[in-house]
């Protein structure tokens, strides 16, 4: 009897105090840039991710008016006439890390990241290989992979199709740190 | 027995709790996060029509903007319904910091040289409900003949303008701005004026809505409060079709005014409907 109620209590304290890592400064960049034309490319430092250690679950959301061009007309383009910024302000991914345990990586490690990718309401999977580097208290998730502007239903007018690349480079680098 | 039922709740328990706890770690990061970036502009040209608005060049950027308002539609086939009488304005507009933007221009209209400047002082965003910029121009006509007016003192030649630009993106597609306005004309006809009135105050409205993710319907009306009674002056209104294709803003337009400077439609608009358009091109 004492023992089965030593589990509820260590089963809830494992349900409640799930072990998680996170942040809100992560770093997501894309590249569409087409050579000789002028780079078309951003940076959206405030990413808010979250993964769970034991079973390596991850979620990121980020605010597509907070990626930063280096040019500021083309960043009111990219939101107001490719993204519909305000129709649709976030993207999201929600997935999986394959196989995660956090006690093997000692210096970094590599595993498969599967997931939904959500942009302009549009839901893409995703498959990737992701970086884990431990670094003191900080876990490091590094990552990269490729999706085309029609997989989330984005509309290029002709003109500019040529300045745009077909498949453009989605890159990830977050530096989590444990939620307590 | 009571062991086994326990072990089976608290397993269904630590099941469900999984389950959930999944499901909530994306609600979990929408739960806490906030969008701080900035609204986008609530217009997509400098001006609405001939007012000025709240958008303004980003850091860096040149613009070059062309203007034409042509003579009164009613003159019919005479002037080709204006077009012989275009007032053209050539403007070059430059950001040095971002929030500040300034410009020289010339148009045909009384030969004026227009210098302006335009200050961002507040921009919409969740925690700020509007956009608030500054604008400033000093007007110098140089139509005016110093050997038929003996007694023109150069600072005769000079009109001012000052503006408070306050803007908000209510939605998607709509916008819409109030101007309170004070200009200074140190010249007045008298001739045509029932009396001088050098200093006059304006209140300026205009909006838009977008019609598609590239083309907007634009209107805009300038209440002018200092008019004298008598004055052959109208209160100066214009509405038009914004078409932006990318590194252009095309704005075709209507218009009781002939010129395009804030002291020359806020006090001088003639009255008739004529047609004008402004280019604007961003290098």
């Amino acid at each position: 009897m004492k023992k089965s109620l030593l589990l509820v209590f260590l089963f809830l304290t494992t349900a409640t105090f799930a072990q998680k890592y996170y942040t809100k400064t992560g770093l997501t960049e894309f590249k569409a840039s087409v050579e000789a034309f002028e780079p078309v490319e951003a940076k959206n430092n405030s990413t808010s991710a979250v993964l769970k250690v034991e079973t390596g679950d991850i979620a990121a959301l980020l605010f597509m008016k907070a990626f930063n061009f280096r040019v500021a007309l083309m960043q009111e383009h990219f939101n107001e006439n490719y993204m519909d910024s305000n129709k649709f302000p976030k993207a999201t991914f929600k997935g999986k890390i394959e196989g995660f345990n956090l006690s093997e990586i000692s210096d970094s490690k590599e595993y498969t990241l599967k997931g939904i990718l959500t942009v302009r309401g549009v839901k893409k999977e995703v498959t990737t290989l992701a970086k884990f580097t431990k670094q003191g208290d900080k876990l490091r998730l590094q990552a990269s992979f490729g999706v085309k502007p029609e997989d989330f239903e984005i509309k290029i007018p002709k003109i500019v199709s040529k300045k745009i690349a077909g498949t453009i480079n989605i890159s990830l680098d977050y530096e989590f740190i444990e939620k307590k | 027995m009571l062991k086994k039922h326990l072990l089976i709740f608290c397993a269904s328990l630590f099941v469900l709790s999984n389950v959930t706890a999944q499901d909530d770690l994306l609600s979990e990061l929408d739960d806490d996060s906030v969008d701080t970036s900035y609204e986008l502009p609530a217009f997509k040209a400098m001006k609405i029509g001939n007012l000025q608005s709240t958008k303004m060049a980003d850091k860096g950027d040149f613009y070059l903007i062309v203007s034409h308002r042509f003579g009164a539609l009613k003159e019919g086939f005479d002037t080709f319904l204006g077009l012989d009488e275009a007032n053209t304005k050539i403007q070059l507009l430059y950001s040095f910091w971002e929030g500040v933007q300034f410009s020289l221009s010339r148009e045909s209209y009384n030969r004026t040289f227009a210098a302006s400047a335009k200050v961002r002082l507040a921009r919409q965003s969740s925690k700020m409900p509007f956009n608030i910029v500054g604008y400033t121009t000093i007007n110098r006509n140089t139509l005016i003949d110093e050997t038929i007016f003996p007694a023109l003192e150069s600072n005769d030649r000079n009109s001012y303008a000052t503006q408070l630009l306050v803007s908000r993106r209510f939605s998607e597609n709509f916008s819409f701005q109030i101007a309170p306005t004070y200009v200074r004309e140190n010249l007045q006809n008298l001739n045509v004026l029932p009396e001088a009135n050098h200093n006059q105050f304006a209140m300026g409205f205009g909006g838009r809505y977008k019609i598609s993710k590239r083309m907007s319907l634009n209107a805009e009306y300038v209440y002018n409060m200092s008019r004298p009674d008598g004055s052959p002056f109208d209160n100066s209104y214009a509405f038009g079709l914004d078409i932006e294709t990318g590194g252009h803003v095309f704005q075709l337009l209507f218009t009781n005014a002939q010129s395009t400077n804030e002291p020359g439609f806020i006090n001088n608009a003639e009255g008739d409907i004529l047609f004008g358009f402004n280019i604007v091109r961003v290098f």
